[in-house]
């Protein structure tokens, strides 16, 4: 290669990274400058303290902060026992070859868009939530919380089954050649070597049900106040900036988005700042 | 009667084949080791010798497109067991059936829970006889003096030939009586070797070990008996 093309193509290369790396900032910088009027006096705290009440002026995302912390945590809490169990049977109990077909479907199951997850929750989970639980419409945090859980669910497999796998080998023949049986290799040697693995999915899992928009827009139920119960209609701070964006630009309402931007941002922030801990962490 | 089979015959061997994919590894080996003697594998490397080890505890199944034909039958309380036999409980052959690696591998934890893990993995649950039973075989092991005020160091701590040695404590502490032993000095230098080498010999009054060495030395300094393979063969 030439060196005229070996220059260009590293500095093709620096600018690609360069580009998406500060994407990053600017999405930041947008959001602070479009937000910018809402830190003048007290607003950004009253707008993330008080309730949605439009016909009275009220603009607060307050129940949209509680209906996103709950149908995230909720989430977690369906998947994560799920995705273990699947997790540590592909990773280990399961023979090989059913291990691989098992991988492939989890494989085929992330790439499902969202909103087939939501159209198959209004369709087939909305009705049956509706049939045999408190909630009217059937549309509630505990249906959402259950989609959304089985859409992360493949994520979280992964990750799992990917720290199950980077146990070393001479961990798994010490096990086996001192008589541990299959699960007690799984217990007692690759859990707790996989264990930042399985952390650090958790979080990357959290970060994407908190972000997630379709599946709490379509049926969550997108009522603006705050629950009480799980089987309470709830709108979540992605669905709420999905549905506000039609409203007019100069109004207050469109403003409380930039708000739910910003919270959105700074709990992700948090969940990647926890990976990377983790990942400190591990190297020791 | 078998023709490798004698009074004191602890394990024998019977038409042992194995394969990895369509390669035949070992071509219908037969073979008898004698009780409390140490019996050396010899011969090329490639040759099948540490395959044929593995046969012996079963850890080869866990080898993808692996298979194995033929008898493999260990003299447990005075009576021949087929191995694989599926009445035959997996951990407890590898209970009875101690292995050593190549590359010491002690597990990331403490020098004392590597010793007592197969406790551990056996159900003993009882504190007393767990802390009797490491002290016991880490003094088989010629470590306890070593390591006596620092069990609970993590056991990566220790030097090659002192993680070797946790690793013959750990393969001991379920008192077995076959150990194999993979070039279990092959890592290590000559020193740390040697002090290996005078630990085996003080084991064979209660064992029936099965080294696989390449150093003739070590053979000669070792071995009751050898068995040399070649291209998945036994040649006497």
């Amino acid at each position: 290669m030439s060196p005229t093309r070996e220059y260009l193509y590293e500095k093709g290369f620096l600018f690609s990274a360069i580009l998406s790396g500060s994407i990053v900032f600017l999405i930041f910088a947008f959001m602070l400058i479009m937000g910018l009027p809402l830190f003048k006096g007290n607003q950004v705290v009253a707008l993330i303290k008080n309730d949605w009440l439009p016909a009275r002026g009220v603009y607060g995302i307050y129940p949209m902060v509680v209906a996103t912390l709950a149908i995230s945590f909720f989430s977690l809490a369906l998947a994560f026992p799920l995705s273990l169990g699947c997790a540590f049977f592909s990773g280990s109990i399961a023979p090989p070859r059913i291990a691989r077909v098992f991988r492939k479907m989890i494989q085929i199951m992330t790439g499902i868009p969202t909103v087939i997850y939501g159209f198959v929750g209004i369709f087939l989970l909305v009705p049956i939530v509706r049939e045999f639980t408190t909630s009217t419409s059937g549309l509630c945090i505990f249906s959402a919380s259950l989609m959304l859980g089985i859409m992360i669910s493949p994520t979280l497999i992964l990750f799992f089954t990917d720290s199950l796998e980077a146990v070393p080998k001479s961990f798994l023949d010490a096990a086996d050649a001192l008589g541990a049986t299959r699960v007690q290799k799984l217990l007692y040697v690759m859990v707790p070597q996989a264990k930042k693995g399985i952390l650090a999915g958790l979080i990357l899992a959290l970060g994407r049900a908190l972000g997630d928009t379709m599946v709490a827009l379509m049926i969550a139920g997108n009522a603006a106040r705050v629950p009480e119960s799980l089987f309470d209609a709830a709108r979540t701070l992605t669905a709420h900036i999905a549905l506000v964006i039609a409203a007019d630009y100069e109004s207050f309402e469109f403003r409380s988005i930039f708000a739910c931007g910003l919270v959105l941002y700074a709990f992700i922030a948090l969940m990647v700042l926890g990976v990377r801990w983790i990942g400190m962490t591990n190297k020791r | 009667m078998n023709p490798v089979s004698h009074e004191n015959t602890k394990i024998r061997v019977t038409d042992l084949s194995f394969f990895y994919r369509e390669r035949e590894v070992l071509k219908k080996v037969n073979v008898g080791f004698a009780e409390s003697k140490i019996t050396a594998l010899i011969g090329p490397s490639g040759a099948g010798k540490s395959t044929f080890l593995i046969t012996l505890n079963r850890l080869w199944e866990s080898i993808p497109e692996a298979r194995m034909t033929g008898k493999v039958e260990i003299k447990f309380s005075g009576m021949y067991r087929d191995i694989y036999e599926k009445s035959f409980p997996l951990p407890t052959l590898r209970r009875r059936v101690g292995m050593v690696f190549q590359t010491p591998n002690p597990l990331p934890m403490s020098i004392y829970r590597n010793v007592a893990f197969p406790l551990k993995l056996a159900g003993e649950k009882d504190r007393k006889i767990i802390s009797q039973k490491v002290e016991e075989a880490l003094d088989r092991a010629y470590l306890w003096d070593e390591v006596k005020d620092r069990l609970n160091e993590d056991a990566i701590n220790l030097s090659g030939g002192q993680q070797q040695r946790l690793c013959i404590a750990r393969a001991l502490v379920m008192e077995p009586e076959v150990l194999l032993l993979d070039e279990p000095t092959s890592s290590l230098d000559d020193s740390a070797g040697r002090v290996i080498e005078d630990l085996i010999l003080s084991l064979k009054e209660k064992l029936t070990i099965l080294v696989v060495s390449h150093y003739l030395e070590q053979v000669k300094r070792l071995a009751d008996k050898s068995i040399r393979f070649s291209e998945g063969s036994v040649i006497n």
